[in-house]
């Protein structure tokens, strides 16, 4: 094999390994506005301090996990020490029920099947800083 | 507030200002307000994250599903951050013009509220309402709908969540989760002359609504299936009296009374829909020396949301009461020699609403209401019907109540209600049998517009 063949299979490696990675999906942010107000807005609002049954989620990708101001955590998630609110983070997290991911959360959500709306969701709150 | 109401204009059928009152006094009830600033404050959520136009009940009033789980919840739902004084007050400010009679601009309710949560498995709703009482010009203070419930949270059954939970409150179908029933939703047929409507629409003639106090115990058993049960027992009239209502309002003596709700509801988010059942069985004496009646409501209901994003909401519901009463006397007629009532007979009680609201927050509400019954020449007068037809047009703006409105302290509602009749005692026109000569009624007479504002704090 030449190097130039060689070098073809690694950037297609490449190419194909980020086509799969969860962060690389390429969410619609103005899509994933709609996915907010109909899945997360009624517990949780995107301007800074304010919380409703769940925390703000202003500057929440990227964020430390229980960290938002004024909120009353549960004790499940305040164990979450070393959880930062990565984009995948995020993706693994509300793929599937709360309770699942963190037994113990105060958060009552089944999850977000739909792949799309998910990757859009992301890519909304990554907005929202 | 409104059966007795009602029925003082039933009394005397020949005044018609009454009867046009009757039309005013039904605009006031569609603006009845569930929703309050203090829930909001409590858990820092907007009011249109309840309601899909950002303000209450009445038009653009009705629960989303998220203010269904609120109501479930007793109330108790918090932003976890302190405590919060669960008090709010509401004035509204209404201009009416019955299609007879003057027209009027006062303000005519002020209310207080007493609602929150105590704690995490106790909270509540109560109100004190002051109306304005247009024969007298005065307001007349009344204790509202009250509903204080304890509810055990994130329980489990087979694997699946359920929640249990008691409500003490006086108006059967007040606690509705899904707000279908006419008693949550504070809209439902007028009927005719005499003891027409069904026992759970408050609108019907000496209506137990806010006059009787019961326990209910209910279940949400996998987030879907809803199911309810209880009792209730009518106030003393002396009580009534203190509680600031007109012993002509009387309900009467209650025994052996079962209520019963159950629902299916389904919660897609972008969608909701709902079928329901809903029973209330009870004897009744009235007047209270009197001898007792069997009656028994049963009803269904349908209801469908489409949330989308939540900036064009359409609300679509339909309820349909059947009333079936075996009397326990047969009166004679009072002109008609030896023509007395019937010893059975049924009533329905039918209406469908029909809601749409743009960005949270300007809307439109029409609503269809039919009230029919057994045709009886003794106890439904003058001709022996209590059928009435009639029509809720309302728009209306609510500028608040929304995540980035600049308040979640005060709401505010302007509305424009267009109450219409087109049937009434079971006539379209002459509808009080006045003798050739004498001017006539015809139901449009009855009709009103109204334009409110409404202010919470």
């Amino acid at each position: 094999m030449t190097k130039l063949s060689l070098g073809l299979c690694a950037a297609a490696l490449v190419l194909g390994w980020a086509s799969t990675s969860p962060a690389a999906h390429a969410g619609d942010a103005s899509a994933g506005a709609s996915v907010y107000k109909s899945e997360c807005a009624e517990c949780h609002a995107i301007k800074e301090g304010r919380n409703k049954k769940g925390p703000s989620l202003f500057g929440i990708v990227g964020r430390k996990a229980a960290t938002a101001p004024d909120y009353q955590y549960s004790d499940a998630m305040r164990a979450k020490t070393d959880w930062v609110w990565t984009p995948e983070k995020l993706h693994d997290y509300l793929s599937q029920p709360a309770k699942q991911a963190i037994p113990g959360t105060k958060m009552r959500y089944d999850g977000l099947t739909d792949a799309k709306q998910l990757d859009d969701l992301i890519a909304y709150l990554s907005t929202v800083h | 507030m409104l059966p007795f109401l009602i029925r003082r204009a039933r009394r005397r059928p020949k005044n018609m200002p009454l009867w046009c009152g009757l039309a005013v006094l039904l605009l006031l009830a569609c603006t009845d307000a569930h929703a309050i600033p203090a829930y909001a404050r409590q858990t820092g959520s907007a009011c249109a994250d309840c309601h899909a136009g950002a303000y209450g009940a009445g038009a653009g009033g009705t629960l989303t599903p998220y203010g269904m789980r609120f109501k479930m919840n007793g109330y108790t739902d918090t932003d976890g951050n302190g405590i919060k004084i669960p008090l709010s007050g509401q004035l509204i400010e209404t201009h009416s013009a019955p299609a007879r009679g003057q027209s009027s601009t006062e303000l005519t309710e002020a209310d207080l509220y007493l609602a929150g949560r105590i704690t995490d498995q106790v909270g509540g709703y109560v109100k004190v309402t002051a109306d304005h009482t247009a024969q007298s010009g005065t307001y007349n203070t009344q204790l509202s709908n009250v509903d204080l419930r304890f509810v055990a949270k994130d329980l489990k059954l087979n694997g699946k969540d359920l929640l249990v939970g008691v409500s003490v409150n006086n108006n059967p179908g007040f606690d509705d989760p899904v707000d279908v029933l006419p008693a949550s939703v504070s809209l439902g047929p007028p009927g005719g002359s005499g003891p027409s409507g069904t026992l759970l629409n408050p609108s019907s003639a000496n209506a137990p609504a806010n006059r009787v106090i019961g326990a209910t115990v209910y279940g949400l058993y996998d987030s879907n299936w809803y199911g309810e049960v209880g009792t209730y027992n009518s106030l003393p009239t002396s009580e009534q009296d203190h509680l600031g209502y007109a012993l002509s309002g009387d309900p009467g003596r209650l025994s052996d009374t079962a209520y019963f709700r159950f629902a299916y509801m389904k919660d897609l988010k972008t969608q909701f829909f709902s079928i329901g059942l809903a029973g209330l069985n009870t004897k009744r004496q009235l007047p209270r020396t009197g001898p007792s009646d069997s009656i028994t409501d049963l009803g269904y209901d349908l209801s469908y949301q489409y949330l989308g994003n939540r900036n064009n909401i359409v609300q679509v519901s339909y309820i349909n009461i059947l009333e079936q009463r075996k009397y326990g006397s047969m009166p004679a007629s009072p002109t008609v020699p030896g023509l007395f009532a019937l010893p059975d007979g049924t009533l329905h009680d039918q209406t469908l609403s029909l809601t749409y609201t743009f960005m949270q927050s300007y809307g439109v509400q029409w609503a269809h209401l039919v009230s029919t019954g057994t045709h009886d020449a003794v106890r439904f007068g003058p001709f022996g019907d209590p059928d009435t037809t009639a029509n809720l047009i309302s728009v209306f703006w609510s500028p608040f109540g929304k995540d980035d409105s600049f308040t979640s302290i005060a709401n505010l509602k302007l509305a424009a209600t267009w109450f219409r009749f087109t049937k009434f005692n079971g006539a379209t026109d002459n509808i009080f049998d006045v003798p050739l000569g004498v001017s006539t009624t015809k139901p449009a007479d009855l009709n009103a517009f109204s334009v409110s504002a409404s202010v919470a704090f």
